[in-house]
């Protein structure tokens, strides 16, 4: 097990050459914000448009760091049952027939049914248990309802986790934890307080035509700036669903897939559909095509 | 860490002067600054600022502010100087207009009317529940709205994914079966039953407070600020010609406070109305994001609309895909079935579940008893 410190880049530069090279190019702000993550060892929240990278950014820490991800997928009515373990009943059921059989039930068989065998380990535990050998993402947090909010503060805070019928779990190491919020609802002060923030915006051309050629390395430069340029437009349409950097690369394999060289208005309307999400949107957008994809 | 005092000194004067700005920067975030500094040793001034603003701000609202105090303090560059990130609110031309609410409850602001004399006099402000609420006089009103905040409201419920015990349930609980079984050791153990649970549905409600209807709003806030209370997943946004969310000023223990605020904050009382425009707003900055996913929306509004009917179609369409249930609650209503042929009505017809009237304290009473039926 090695330990976050010795482990974490030097400097923000070097982080960010890190990541570049399992192909996430984070801006100078990210940097920091998951440098210092490391460094202190604290969650780090993040927030921004639908597409931008929030997700992405622990996998590829995960890459980076060589940990195992650990993903906790939140949604509304998740339990601790899910989240943190569950006794395996059916299992433990088998067991207990199979004991009783053999006339082998006394007092020590019966405590083995509280045993690690029958022990489901849910993502929060797995996390603990693996301590500095993971990174933890909890996608999606704002869509767990508010007591869970709650329960993940005392988590967060102590890393560790109390199983009544075992004991005590503490992680020996606290594990990289990322949380990403869509803003469908505010979340609770308190659990911000505990994480560092950022909020991740759209990327500019260049940094956007930087990541398709890192993301997409068989496009050309041309074709990459047509195509951002055009989602760049696009997002200044008063869309209701405006396209995030996961759509522009959608759209780039989407011409790659058709064998399109080169974006104009006839192939922009033809795979308009993987930038575009909304049916009030595309008809919006394929009624003033030129204006996204200029001619020449 | 061991940083210099006079770099100490300087960092933590930065988060007083955050704090002076009105960002709710507590100690521990400071001293989580104070660590990332170390951690880091920045180079230049711009480290620093990423470094403060992963750790000291955390909403996105607050990043103005904090850039503005960042300026000022390391960069030295006077207020004002430079705000390309702030945005000036304006009210709208010609809309402004003051509200003027009596009190519901007696005492709370310094009254300039005598004192009140207590016997007999008291009982003259009972009024006729089914009497209509623009008829009704300031101190009947107040009665009124003293009335409304103890009408009962309970939400539609909508079904989990989670289950509870249940005799008469429909399933069966195998893992509660399991456990018994485990702990009695029966070898032919009873059929438990278990039931999905149900929560509250979210409760959205746009308030129309134009003109035409600034009488009847001024009662459904009370009746939006009881529901607050009753429920918590409940959202209020009053809307004219903009739409403005008034559902934080609602969480205070006064209900006069409450309406005092909210109606400094809402700028277009008595304004005209655009009902398209506003629904539109609606579900363009909260609706998408799931605010009204699996709610009740309830519109109070008379549908006199001075906005395009084209663009309410439009967005009551949208809303309708983006919510459970929509009511229209409609002062003009009447009892009887009859609703005033208002083109807006007529648009937004097609796209409401219900329509109810809630005009007087009778059809409110028996619309918060219909509620948990809808949906």
């Amino acid at each position: 097990m090695t330990g976050t410190g010795e482990q974490a880049p030097a400097s923000v530069a070097e982080l960010q050459d890190e990541l570049r090279g399992v192909g996430y190019l984070a801006d100078r702000g990210l940097g920091t914000a998951a440098l210092i993550a490391l460094r202190l060892g604290r969650p780090l929240l993040l927030e921004g448009e639908v597409g931008v990278g929030k997700t992405e950014l622990a996998k590829c820490l995960a890459a980076l760091t060589g940990r195992e991800l650990i993903r906790l997928q939140c949604y509304e009515g998740i339990d601790t049952h899910q989240a943190l373990y569950e006794w395996d009943y059916a299992r433990q059921m088998l067991h207990v027939r199979a004991l009783s059989e053999h006339e082998l039930a006394d007092a020590d068989t019966i405590g083995g049914l509280y045993s690690e065998d029958f022990l489901l380990e849910r993502p929060l535990l797995q996390a603990v248990r693996a301590g500095g050998r993971a990174v933890l993402l909890i996608d999606e947090v704002d869509r767990a309802d508010d007591e869970f909010e709650a329960f993940l503060l005392e988590l967060l805070s102590d890393f560790q986790i109390t199983i009544p019928e075992v004991g005590t779990v503490v992680a020996e190491e606290r594990p990289i934890v990322i949380l990403t919020s869509n803003r469908t609802r505010e979340l609770h002060d308190a659990l911000k307080r505990r994480c560092l923030y950022h909020w991740i915006g759209y990327p500019t051309v260049g940094e956007e035509i930087d990541i398709v050629r890192v993301r997409a390395p068989e496009v050309s430069e041309a074709l990459a700036k047509k195509v951002v340029d055009a989602v760049h437009r696009l997002r200044d349409m008063d869309l209701a669903k405006p396209p995030g950097v996961a759509e522009t690369l959608d759209w780039v394999e989407s011409l790659g897939a058709i064998g399109a060289a080169d974006l104009d208005g006839e192939t922009a309307v033809d795979t308009l559909g993987s930038v575009i999400k909304d049916r009030d949107d595309l008809e919006f957008v394929s009624g003033d095509i030129a204006r996204v994809v200029p001619n020449g | 860490m061991s940083a210099a005092p006079e770099i100490v000194d300087r960092l933590v004067g930065f988060g007083t002067a955050l704090r002076e700005a009105g960002l709710p920067i507590g100690t521990d975030d400071v001293l989580a600054f104070c660590a990332a500094v170390a951690e880091l040793r920045p180079s230049d001034s711009e480290d620093v600022y990423w470094c403060g603003r992963t750790t000291l701000v955390n909403r996105r609202d607050h990043i103005p502010v904090y850039d503005e105090v960042f300026r000022r303090f390391f960069l030295h560059v006077p207020v004002g100087a430079e705000r390309k990130h702030t945005k000036e609110r304006h009210a709208p031309q010609g809309s402004t207009g003051t509200v003027n609410l009596p009190d519901a409850e007696p005492g709370d602001r310094e009254s300039e009317e005598p004192p009140l004399v207590l016997g007999l006099q008291a009982s003259s402000l009972e009024i006729e529940r089914n009497k209509r609420f623009s008829a009704c006089s300031d101190e009947e009103l107040a009665a009124v709205r003293r009335m409304i905040a103890r009408i009962r409201v309970e939400p539609p419920k909508r079904r989990t994914r989670r289950y509870c015990a249940d005799p008469s349930g429909s399933l069966v609980d195998v893992r509660r079966m399991a456990r018994s079984a485990m702990t009695i050791n029966d070898a032919a153990p009873t059929l438990l039953r278990m039931d999905r649970k149900r929560k509250p549905r979210p409760l959205v409600l746009l308030l129309d407070v134009s003109g035409s209807m600034a009488d009847h709003s001024r009662n459904l806030l009370q009746f939006a600020y009881s529901m607050r209370r009753a429920a918590q997943k409940v959202e209020v946004f009053c809307f004219g010609t903009r739409l403005t969310r008034i559902t934080p000023l609602l969480d205070r223990r006064s209900p006069d406070a409450a309406m005092r605020l909210a109606a400094d904050k809402v700028m277009d009382w008595d304004g005209g109305t655009r009902i398209g425009d506003s629904i539109d707003a609606f579900v363009k900055d909260w609706g998408r994001r799931g605010l009204s996913r699996g709610a009740t929306v309830i519109i109070c509004s008379d549908g006199l609309d001075r906005g395009s009917p084209a663009t309410l179609a439009e967005s009551i369409e949208k809303l309708e895909r983006l919510s459970h249930r929509i009511v229209w609650m409609n002062p003009l209503h009447d009892a009887n079935g009859g609703v005033p042929p208002t083109l807006a009505m007529a648009v937004v017809g097609p796209h409401i579940d219900e329509i109810a009237s809630g005009n007087n304290l009778e059809s409110l009473e028996a619309f918060a008893a219909r509620l948990p039926q809808i949906g």
